[in-house]
């Protein structure tokens, strides 16, 4: 439920960034969401094109780079695998306790945009 | 086109926030937890039983997130202490500039524990940084014994997971060694205490907890 307040973080930061690189344009922004982050990317980006239907940003895509967390053994010394959305609740192999590791990125990685100057003549 | 390596996080702008919450907490030695649960878990319930227990102690003071009514912040200035009420409007979450934004004005003073009682939702608080010392995660017996792997992003984050209304447990399917290895599969270095705020059955543990975590931030700020 609270995909739209990320959204506007996200483009909040996106358009400081521009200023700083002179204005322009949005063409593509690329996030990192990991699983723990308590978001849904289909609503993350349902949410970014509401925001983004009445600025001139209107189109720019968000990639959401899905980052799951790890499950690791440190018996075995390995990461354990499970299937999407399940969790181990001990070792698999040894019946140990489990670690996690990551899972809770939360980070704008790149924007990609048209340069003031690009767009001239554009019209829109 | 040009590219633009951006590498900052989402929550930048609250996590600056946060940490002049944090900075302001630490110098006061105020311990300040973030308490998520769903609604009815008995977060407020578990307050009121603490405040019971610990107000003659210790000086405590509440900020209380909801949709909408005072209600919480009411039930708590019943109990003598000071209560501060945010009212989100139908936001999901309580924000570290939300709280930035009551502080000067609440009258809450210089608690030695100051509870803040985030909106019931077990998913949205959860990314939210207050400038807390941790959060808690409350879960009551009645909702059901899977929720720890329902609900990853809050048992992985609160470093206390209160296991809430126990005195109903012979009469409800929950099988607490299940959720027990849950949370701890989730989060290997998380407390789990099992109480009622109704039988005062766990309290004692919970207000130990408490006292402990306070006069360790207190010992690390001397």
């Amino acid at each position: 439920m609270h995909e739209l307040s990320i959204a506007t973080s996200i483009y909040d930061a996106c358009q400081a960034t521009m200023r700083q690189h002179g204005g322009g344009r949005l063409e593509v922004v690329r996030v990192a969401v990991g699983e723990l982050a308590a978001l849904e990317p289909d609503l993350l980006r349902f949410a970014w094109d509401a925001l983004l239907a009445a600025s001139e940003d209107r189109g720019c895509a968000l990639e959401v780079e899905w980052r799951p967390a790890r499950q690791r053994c440190v018996a075995c010394d390995e990461e354990k695998p499970r299937a999407p959305g399940s969790w181990l609740r001990l070792c698999p192999d040894c019946g140990e306790p489990l670690s996690l590791e990551g899972g809770d990125e939360l980070e704008i990685l790149q924007l990609s945009c048209t340069g003031p100057d690009e767009e001239e003549g554009g019209g829109t | 086109m040009t590219e633009v390596d951006v590498r900052q996080r989402i929550l930048a702008a609250n996590e600056a926030a946060a940490a002049a919450l944090r900075a302001g907490f630490r110098r006061d030695g105020t311990l300040v937890l973030n308490l998520i649960s769903s609604p009815g878990s008995g977060k407020t319930t578990l307050l009121e039983a603490t405040v019971a227990r610990l107000k003659g102690r210790l000086k405590l003071a509440g900020i209380e997130g909801d949709i909408a009514t005072e209600r919480d912040a009411e039930r708590l200035r019943r109990l003598g202490i000071p209560a501060s009420q945010i009212l989100t409007g139908g936001a999901c979450h309580l924000d570290a500039r939300q709280i930035l934004g009551v502080l000067p004005a609440a009258g809450l003073g210089t608690p030695d524990i100051l509870f803040i009682e985030n909106v019931g939702n077990l998913i949205c608080p959860t990314s939210y940084d207050l400038g807390e010392d941790f959060k808690v995660v409350a879960l009551s017996v009645t909702e059901g014994d899977d929720k720890p792997f329902k609900y990853p992003a809050i048992f992985a984050r609160a470093a206390v997971a209160v296991i809430t209304k126990a005195d109903l447990l012979p009469h409800v399917p929950f099988d607490l060694a299940a959720v027990r290895e849950q949370i701890s599969a989730l989060n290997p270095a998380g407390h789990i205490v099992v109480l009622s705020a109704m039988s005062g059955d766990g309290m004692d543990a919970w207000c130990s907890l408490l006292e402990e975590r306070l006069a360790s931030k207190r010992a690390e700020r001397a």
